[in-house]
C-alpha cells in the first residue's frame, strides 16, 4: 500500500453500447467483472493503472467499438483522496468476499473423502487464481483462502485435531 | 516492410513480431510507438486499437494474423496461438497450462530491458516452442 500523498493512477473506461441486442452488453460486462473493475457509474469503470489493466481496458474498448458502441480509455487520478479510498475499499471488499467463499468451500471439502478433497483442490486452485488475477489490494482473507485450499493436498493434510 | 506496434511489448506483440519475421516478412523492420498517431505512414500496424491485425471477435492479435495470413493449417502455430490467447486474454477458452508461465517470463523480461532486448530474447523462445509443438504434432503426444 502506498502512503498518503502517493499519486496512484487509474485507468478508466467510459463506454456506451446499444440497448439491443443485449448479448454484446452481457459479453462486455462479464469480461469487466472478470477483471474485477470498480464501477463508478453506469458505463464508467475503473482499475488501478498498470501495463496489464491499461491493455485489458484498451481491448474491451476495441470490442465495444466492434459491437457498434463507443468507448474511450482515460488515465486519471481522483481529485479527492477520500473518493479514491472509497474505490479501493469497494475493490478490497469485493475480493475479500470472494476469498471467504473459497475458504469456506475448501473447509467444507476438507470434511469429505480423498477424492472429494482432490477434486475440490483442483477446482478451488483455479478459482483462487482467477480471483488473484483481479486482486489489486490484497485483503487478509487472501492468505487464509490460500492456506485453506493448500490444506486439501494429501501432503498437507494433518491428522484430525481434537474437536 | 515496416511494421508498427505499441511500445512496452508483452506476450501478444512479442509473439506477433516473431510470427511476422519468421513466416510473413523475413526483412521485417519493427517500430515501437507510444501513441497510435505516431505509426509511420508506410508501416503496417499490429496489436493496436483500430488495426486490422488486432484483437477481433474475441481473438488476440496473434490469432488474427494467423487467420489473415492463412497460417492456420500449421498445428504448431495453432497451439502457440492458444497459449498466447490464454496468456493475453485469460478467458479459459483453451486449456493452456503453459500460458501463465510464459506470461511471467515475458513480464519479467520487460522489467529488465527495452523492447528490442525483449524481442531478441523472445525470438529463440518462440523458435523453441515452435520446434517443440511441431515435434509434438508429428508424434501425436508430448515429445518429453
Amino acid at each position: 500500500m502506498s502512503g498518503p500523498g502517493a499519486e496512484r493512477q487509474w485507468v478508466l473506461l467510459s463506454y456506451r453500447l446499444p440497448r439491443e441486442p443485449s448479448t454484446p452488453r452481457i459479453t462486455v460486462w462479464r469480461k469487466l467483472k472478470r477483471m474485477g473493475v470498480a464501477q463508478i457509474s453506469d458505463g464508467l469503470v475503473a482499475l488501478p493503472a498498470d501495463a496489464r489493466t491499461r491493455e485489458q481496458l484498451d481491448w474491451i474498448a476495441e470490442e465495444v467499438t466492434d459491437f457498434g458502441g463507443t468507448a474511450t480509455v482515460w488515465i486519471a487520478h481522483p481529485a479527492a483522496a477520500g473518493d479514491e479510498q472509497q474505490l479501493i475499499d469497494a475493490l478490497t471488499q469485493a475480493r475479500a468476499a470472494e476469498y471467504q467463499q473459497v475458504r469456506s468451500e475448501a473447509e467444507a471439502a476438507g470434511e469429505t473423502d480423498d477424492l472429494g478433497r482432490r477434486r475440490a483442490l483442483t477446482r478451488l486452485r483455479a478459482e483462487l487464481r482467477r480471483i488473484q488475477r483481479r486482486d489489486y489490494f490484497p485483503p487478509p482473507d487472501r492468505h487464509a483462502a490460500e492456506q485453506a485450499v493448500n490444506a486439501l493436498h494429501p501432503a498437507n493434510t494433518r491428522k484430525e485435531s481434537t474437536p | 516492410m515496416k511494421w508498427a506496434t505499441r511500445a512496452g511489448i508483452h506476450i501478444d506483440r512479442a509473439a506477433c513480431a516473431w510470427l511476422i519475421g519468421r513466416f510473413i516478412d523475413s526483412d521485417a523492420e519493427f517500430v515501437y510507438v507510444t501513441d497510435p498517431a505516431h505509426v509511420p505512414a508506410d508501416a503496417t500496424p499490429f496489436d493496436m486499437r483500430g488495426a486490422e491485425l488486432g484483437h477481433h471477435h474475441g481473438d488476440c492479435s496473434f490469432e488474427t494474423i494467423l487467420r489473415v495470413h492463412h497460417l492456420t493449417e500449421d498445428p504448431a502455430l495453432r497451439r502457440i496461438a492458444q497459449i498466447v490467447h490464454e496468456a493475453d486474454i485469460e478467458d479459459e477458452r483453451f486449456d493452456a497450462p503453459e500460458a501463465p508461465g510464459l506470461d511471467v517470463v515475458l513480464r519479467g523480461l520487460s522489467m529488465t530491458g527495452d523492447d528490442t532486448r525483449t524481442m531478441a530474447v523472445a525470438g529463440p523462445v518462440f523458435d523453441g516452442l515452435y520446434a517443440y509443438y511441431r515435434h509434438a504434432a508429428t508424434l501425436g503426444r508430448d515429445p518429453a
